[in-house]
């Protein structure tokens, strides 16, 4: 059996109590971590927090791990129960379908349990949910590679009067071009967006197209380390004009 | 000793009319130093009697042994020219004092690379052809004792074979290239023994005589026209008398043959006589001489080589400011109309410095280079800061840029080289300080001049074909052999040295004399003499496919989130070649290229506009093209599939060799329709695996390179090269007998592969009497498919592999291709 678990959140008190049983009686517990993070981290101290909480080894699956190596997983969770940890919700932000589609393929048994992900935890932010338009990320902008498509798709949010959840680039564990180019294994340093980085790329596509979407008084609100209750890093709301925050 | 002083050259070159610059070119062996060194000679810097013997621009060591020249060398010359001399000279002037830049550049295929350097910084060449040879004329006269009328015969055929070499590369812009006996275009020399002479100089000498117009004078020298000394008359046919001649024997040929026998067989009273109608006075200890070195005195005296050539230079090359009028539209890469290709047209010194850096020079200590180029507009000072765009530099782009100050500018004058304070446009200079930041060429201008663009980078005749392994014998030297190799890459334009994926050092060459000199140089010059260990020569093959592929391949992102469905197939014949020689390429006008596509390679209309790029390198002879319809975003995902697909060309499914000859077909495309899961690092891989399916699709082929190999040998060893030739898989296709001697010239092509050891093979087999020279020629496609496993193809490509520390066997489809 393959279960996909969400993990919420915060941090490892944020799993499910169902979540919590499943994956205590895995026998190989993955933690799939390149599409988003748990508020402490991907060091060791932050494994091992996880794996005292569940009694489990734990398995940091980075990009690679899942996207080529997913056979194997799949072919271990044949013949026992594996958990394949996913931070929000398995079907979130992020979508593994993928993975559950080649599951079914091969035979193999997939049980879901869900778990809070930004995409209704942004309600927080006194948004109703039932007033969201498509969703999209902004990338980090690079030399050459600067994609502007998600304007369209806040245009036509806007234009139906719907919010827009823009989420943020994060790259860890990311091949840099150099590399792809070469056939090599080299990694960038992980870099997470802040949300000032996304005003200014959010001005500089207004910039180019010109096309009214929004400009620098539309008003924004940003969100960091939703569901966090740690003391020192709590989370972060903000309301402001576009503006005010990009320099 | 020397005539003249760094000053007065430096002061000459501000007098943009009274400079020439000027390659010396020709096949190996006909001559080109040892008549450069005439020309030294007569500026002061070697002594008129070593002249011929010297090899003063042949400076290694090597080159004096083989007697043959291998890297180009400059040499600036002062010259100042009689009043008398010039006063037919038409052009603008300013003085009688003239600087020639003179490059020696050498005549071995091999080294064409050099040539290739030299041409690029000068503005005209001296062709010096062998005629049994018209330039080793000394032997015409002495060895071979050639009848007159032979003797014209031969001269005549030789320039007529030049100028129809020469019309192949006629260019509207430069105007009548061909040369003409009797415009005084044509020198006819006698290199060893240092004299030479056109027809203008007998013209002008029987013209003072009798008082005919020398431009008559010089027309009758020439051609159809006889003279019959019984009747003192002019004919344009043979009248049949005895003693009716061919004016050139008549006047030309006979006097010097003449006064060649007198010294020749001592009769002295003679040639006191006849010297003496030819206003030529030898000195006391001259005369005491006799044979050949009486002979050489003479006629150096009487006919200077170096006149000859400088009267030739200075009244049909063109100067800088001739010249860069209209090289400036081959030269620039940039508008025609800004201020730098004004500046280069009208050759201005006070304009914005533009210089084109051609090749480096290793400095006699050997770690450190000079920078040898030529100056086309501005000045370079010692101290100036220049910006350094390299072959790289994209305009408006940080990539291949550099600045740094001029430590010290040079004239270069053979083994001499002296500082000055700056050079002006229209010459040559060397510089110090500059080599960290040019690798092998490179255009300099201005630090403050950030808009201008780059000159355009050389292409190159041959290709480095043939390539070795190098290694050092102890390991504590490996630091020595990568500065080594980085010196040896700077130091010659076209040895290209690289570190394969098993860690190998890899020096390639254009053929095996080339290699043998680069591994020379490096050991000895460039490790201080540490041992290497040398491989076997690998040669480089070409990947292509035979067909298109016989369906469309997808390939699914590591997300699967994305679909990329492509398609190979091979492209038009000749586009490659097309490619290669930069008739279709990426900096062209893309309407202009859309009408070759179309008209001479029947292209799809709306198929020719949507060329993404060519690959490897941007600028390879493989294609990009955008088959899809109405995709949305697909500009967003371009920049990773054009990535991906400069790394596919230059690494094939094969074998990991170059492509060629391939286009690449985007036949749709399914995309995430958020960009955060279509990045580079989705699509890139993608990309690459999806042109490896469409590879493997289209029948894929190995192409390897062939030599083009000319052999001169006489009759009785045809046989003996036939033999050879078909023994090493290659065939002859042309054999002609080379008018007036016995011997043959023959051209053949032979696979690279085969060719090590050929020249060895080849002179056991006929004793001795064949010489073959090789160049690369072109891409044979490899009939026997690498899938087979017992093929010729398969086998080179496992071996390939294994050299390459990849797994032996080619990798299946199905890891490249996905199934929906």
């Amino acid at each position: 059996m393959l279960y996909f678990v969400g993990l919420g959140l915060g941090d490892e008190q944020d799993i499910t109590l169902r979540g919590l049983q499943v994956v205590r009686t895995c026998r190989t517990v993955y933690l799939e971590a390149y599409t988003s993070l748990l508020c402490f981290g991907l060091g060791p101290s932050a494994i091992s927090t996880l794996e005292e909480l569940y009694g489990r080894p734990v398995v940091l699956a980075d990009r690679e791990t899942v996207e080529q190596g997913a056979d194997a997983i799949l072919e271990e969770a044949k013949s026992s129960d594996v958990a394949f940890l996913v931070v929000g919700d398995p079907f979130g932000a992020t979508t593994h379908s993928d993975l559950v589609v080649r599951a079914r393929n091969m035979g193999v048994k997939v049980q879901i349990i869900h778990n809070a992900s930004i995409m209704n935890a942004v309600g927080a932010c006194g948004l109703q949910l039932y007033r969201f338009g498509e969703a999209i990320s902004i990338p980090f902008f690079t030399e050459t590679w600067r994609p502007e498509s998600f304007y369209d798709k806040i245009k036509s949010n806007r234009l139906l009067g719907l919010h827009t959840l823009c989420l943020l680039d994060i790259r860890v564990k990311e091949p840099t071009l150099e590399s792809l180019c070469r056939g090599k294994k080299e990694y960038e340093p992980p870099k997470y967006m802040t949300v000032n980085t996304a005003l200014e790329q959010l001005l500089e596509v207004e910039e180019n197209q010109k096309c009214n979407a929004y400009n620098g008084n539309t008003i924004c609100v940003g969100l960091a380390r939703i569901g966090n209750l740690h003391p020192m890093e709590d989370e972060m709301l903000a309301i402001f004009s576009i503006q005010s925050h990009a320099e | 000793m020397v005539k003249f002083s760094v000053e007065e050259v430096r002061r000459i070159m501000d007098k943009k009319h009274n400079i020439r610059n000027m390659s010396v070119i020709a096949h190996v062996d006909h001559g080109k130093t040892t008549l450069t060194d005439s020309l030294v000679a007569a500026a002061g810097i070697i002594a008129q009697e070593a002249a011929g013997d010297v090899r003063l621009t042949d400076t290694r060591e090597d080159e004096a042994n083989r007697g043959i020249t291998i890297k180009s060398t400059g040499i600036s010359l002062f010259y100042e020219m009689a009043e008398a001399s010039l006063k037919d000279f038409k052009g603008e002037r300013d003085g009688n004092e003239y600087l020639i830049n003179l490059i020696d550049s050498p005549g071995h295929v091999d080294f064409s690379s050099e040539v290739t350097a030299a041409l690029r910084i000068t503005d005209g060449a001296l062709v010096v052809v062998d005629c049994v040879e018209v330039n080793k004329l000394d032997r015409c006269f002495l060895e071979l004792q050639h009848e007159g009328e032979e003797a014209y015969q031969t001269f005549q055929r030789v320039i007529e074979n030049a100028n129809v070499i020469i019309s192949t590369y006629e260019d509207p812009r430069l105007g009548d290239v061909q040369v003409y006996p009797e415009k005084g275009t044509v020198a006819f020399s006698a290199g060893l023994h240092g004299w030479a002479f056109t027809l203008t100089k007998f013209a002008k000498m029987y013209a003072d005589k009798s008082r005919v117009d020398q431009i008559k004078m010089m027309e009758k020298l020439w051609g159809e026209n006889y003279f019959d000394p019984s009747t003192r008359k002019w004919t344009t046919k043979h009248t049949g008398s005895t003693t009716c001649q061919r004016g050139f024997v008549q006047f030309v040929y006979n006097p010097i043959k003449k006064i060649i026998d007198a010294c020749m067989t001592g009769k002295k009273d003679e040639l006191w006589e006849m010297l003496e109608k030819v206003k030529v006075s030898l000195r006391s200890e001259d005369k005491e001489q006799t044979g050949k070195a009486l002979m050489k005195r003479v006629m150096q005296n009487w006919l200077p080589a170096s006149d000859a050539l400088l009267e030739m230079m200075v009244f049909h090359l063109p100067s800088p400011a001739k010249a860069q009028r209209y090289r400036v539209e081959n030269l620039y890469e940039g508008p025609l109309d800004d201020a730098y290709a004004t500046a280069v047209r009208n050759c201005d010194p006070e304009g914005p410095l533009m210089l084109y850096v051609s090749k480096m020079i290793p400095a006699f200590d050997k770690g450190r280079f000079f920078a040898f180029g030529r100056v086309f507009s501005g000045k370079v000072s010692t101290g100036m800061k220049v910006r350094i765009m390299g072959p790289n530099y994209v305009p408006g782009q940080k990539t291949d840029l550099y600045v740094k100050s001029v430590q010290r500018t040079v004239i270069w004058m053979g083994r001499r080289q002296e500082s000055v304070d700056d050079v002006p446009c229209g010459s040559t200079v060397a510089m110090v300080g500059l080599d960290q930041s040019i690798s092998k060429n490179a255009t300099l201008t201005d630090e403050r001049e950030v808009h201008a663009h780059p000159i355009r980078a050389m292409k190159f005749s041959v290709s480095p074909v043939v390539r070795v392994a190098v290694q050092c014998k102890a390991a504590a030297d490996l630091p020595k052999l990568v500065e080594g190799l980085k010196r040896l890459a700077k130091s010659d334009p076209m040895v290209v040295c690289s570190i394969e994926e098993s860690g190998e050092h890899i020096v390639a060459g254009a053929g095996e004399l080339h290699l043998e000199i680069c591994l020379k140089d490096l050991k000895d010059d460039f490790m201080g003499g540490a041992e290497i260990v040398v491989s076997d020569p690998i040669v480089s093959f070409r990947e292509t496919v035979l067909e298109k592929s016989s369906h469309t391949v997808m390939s699914k992102s590591p997300n699967k989130h994305n679909r990329l469905y492509f398609e190979a197939r091979p492209l038009e014949e000749g586009l490659a070649e097309a490619i290669d020689e930069g008739r279709i390429g990426p900096m062209d006008d893309p309407k202009a290229r859309s009408k070759i596509l179309i008209e001479e390679f029947s292209w799809d209309k709306d198929v020719a506009k949507k060329i993404w790029c060519f690959g490897p390198e941007t600028a390879g002879p493989n294609m990009l093209v955008d088959m899809t319809k109405g995709i949305q975003y697909l500009n967003e995902i371009k920049d990773s599939v054009v990535a991906a697909f400069q790394s596919t060309t230059k690494a094939g499914v094969l074998a990991e060799e170059n492509m060629r000859g391939i286009a690449f077909e985007v036949c749709d495309v399914m995309l995430h329709t958020d960009s955060i899961h279509r990045g580079g690092g989705q699509i890139i891989p993608t990309a690459h695996r999806a042109m490896y399916a469409a590879q493997l699709t289209a029948k894929p082929r190995l192409l390897e390179p062939v030599y083009l190999v000319e052999i001169q040998a006489p009759e009785q060893a045809l046989g003996g090269i036939d033999g050879v030739l078909n023994q090493k898989r290659g065939h002859v296709f042309e054999a002609n007998q080379r008018a007036g001697t016995p011997l043959y010239n023959i051209k053949a092509y032979l696979p690279v592969v085969e060719s090590f050891g050929f020249s060895g093979t080849l002179r056991a087999a006929t004793s001795g009497q064949a010489f073959p020279q090789a160049v690369f020629d072109h891409w044979e496609m490899m009939s026997s498919d690498p899938n087979d496993c017992t093929s010729q193809a398969a086998q080179i490509v496992a071996n390939i592999r294994k050299r390459k520390g990849m797994k032996e066997k080619i990798t299946p489809l199905s890891e490249y291709e996905d199934k929906l």
